[in-house]
């Protein structure tokens, strides 16, 4: 019995051992996908897109490179851990006018909330967008369709974002 | 030669009837033994115990966390025991060299609970037991990570929060056993399911180590390994 004893007490500090269950994909982002105005799916068809940010030390940075073809029917941009506001540059080519760049911008107002997992996870931001909006050129309208942004993958888009028909 | 028919005949039944009466005597008498030898003299207040855990300050020595545990156990007629248990839980995980997180929290908890002797023979030194707890514990969290750089926009940004406070009410159901190794010191072991059934985790959104509990998920295995003085 003593030495049976013993053995468990080894065997004790095993059990009380824990395993590490972090998020495979802990990227925080915004997903937008394109609508007509009647509500069905649109895509960039022959035009491309791009999206640049402005970085805290006045550079820009390019965010989406090169959207373009039939099956461009969304995207996913990232979202900034601590500004309470995040400003995109969108820019458009089109194929029957190469030499020229369109361009709108989508401002994201939101509140961020630090998330916390494990202290063997890495630090992430969650996001719940209070406001969006546009400049209104080529994208007619961007509404809010999920207020809450973490890392979960199988939520429904952030935005839907409506391309002016006229474009 | 009538007479004697009759004599004979009044003799048989006496005989039949001291048999029957002698019969029933005896029986009545071997009912009564067998109660008096299932009788228990065993009272039912059979004293305390005090015990203290060993795989929690182990832990602590070995890890960044851990437990202090002790409990106050009533033994009832060797096959009940209902039990205090009472303890200080610990984590000091200074920053991780991949995630650079800093958790910190001590706090108390409690249980209180049931064993029952599930052996044949309950009034041995050795005890098999099964039992359940409810525990609960409210702490506070220091989770701290410095300067947490933006990856794309470069700002650096605060993450972190001090004396968040949380709470944790959660179920156990515990097996182990004890067994005596002279006069009145026993060591045991138990294994223990906790299942968590409510909880506050704070505004991070989750919390790491919970006193008594241990790494905060839906349900947790744990151990504990005992030593045990009869008071």
């Amino acid at each position: 019995m003593r030495k049976i004893i013993g053995i468990l007490f080894a065997v004790s500090l095993v059990v009380a051992c824990s395993s590490i269950d972090c998020p495979v994909n802990h990227s925080v982002y915004t997903r937008y996908m394109l609508y007509q105005p009647d509500g069905t799916p649109d895509t960039l068809v022959q035009d491309t897109m791009w999206v640049l940010t402005m970085r805290s030390d006045g550079k820009d940075t390019l965010v989406l490179n090169s959207l373009c073809g039939s099956n461009a029917t969304g995207f996913s941009l990232p979202i900034s851990y601590t500004q309470p506001e995040d400003k995109f540059i969108v820019l458009v080519r089109r194929l029957q006018d190469p030499e020229y760049l369109y361009y709108d911008s989508i401002i994201v107002k939101k509140e961020n909330f630090p998330h916390f997992e494990s202290v063997d996870c890495q630090a992430s931001f969650f996001h719940r967008i209070t406001n969006v909006r546009c400049m209104g050129n080529f994208i007619d309208s961007i509404v809010i369709n999920n207020p809450d942004v973490n890392y979960d993958k199988d939520s429904p888009e952030h935005f839907r974002l409506y391309l002016n028909p006229d474009f | 030669m009538t007479k004697i028919r009759q004599s004979i005949s009044a003799f048989t039944s006496i005989l039949i009837f001291s048999l029957l009466l002698l019969g029933s005597t005896t029986t009545a008498h071997a009912q009564l033994k067998m109660f008096r030898m299932e009788k228990d003299s065993i009272p039912l207040f059979r004293g305390f115990q005090v015990s203290f855990d060993l795989v929690g300050p182990a832990m602590l020595m070995l890890g960044d966390h851990g437990e202090y545990e002790g409990a106050l156990r009533l033994n009832l007629h060797d096959q009940w025991f209902p039990i205090f248990e009472l303890g200080l839980g610990r984590a000091n995980h200074e920053k991780d060299e991949v995630t650079k997180f800093t958790y910190k929290t001590t706090a108390p908890y409690f249980r209180i609970g049931m064993d029952w002797n599930i052996m044949k023979n309950k009034h041995q030194d050795n005890h098999l037991y099964a039992g359940f707890r409810y525990a609960f514990t409210s702490y506070k969290v220091d989770i701290i990570r410095d300067e947490l750089p933006d990856p794309v926009w470069i700002s650096p940004s605060q993450f972190g929060v001090k004396d968040m406070a949380c709470s944790m009410h959660w179920l156990e159901i515990v097996f182990g056993i004890d067994a005596k190794i002279f006069g009145p010191l026993h060591l045991g072991w138990n294994v223990r399911y906790k299942r968590r059934i409510a909880h506050k985790d704070g505004e991070l959104g989750n919390t790491w180590y919970v006193p008594g509990f241990g790494i905060n998920d839906k349900d947790n295995l744990a151990a504990n390994f005992n030593v045990i003085i009869d008071i």
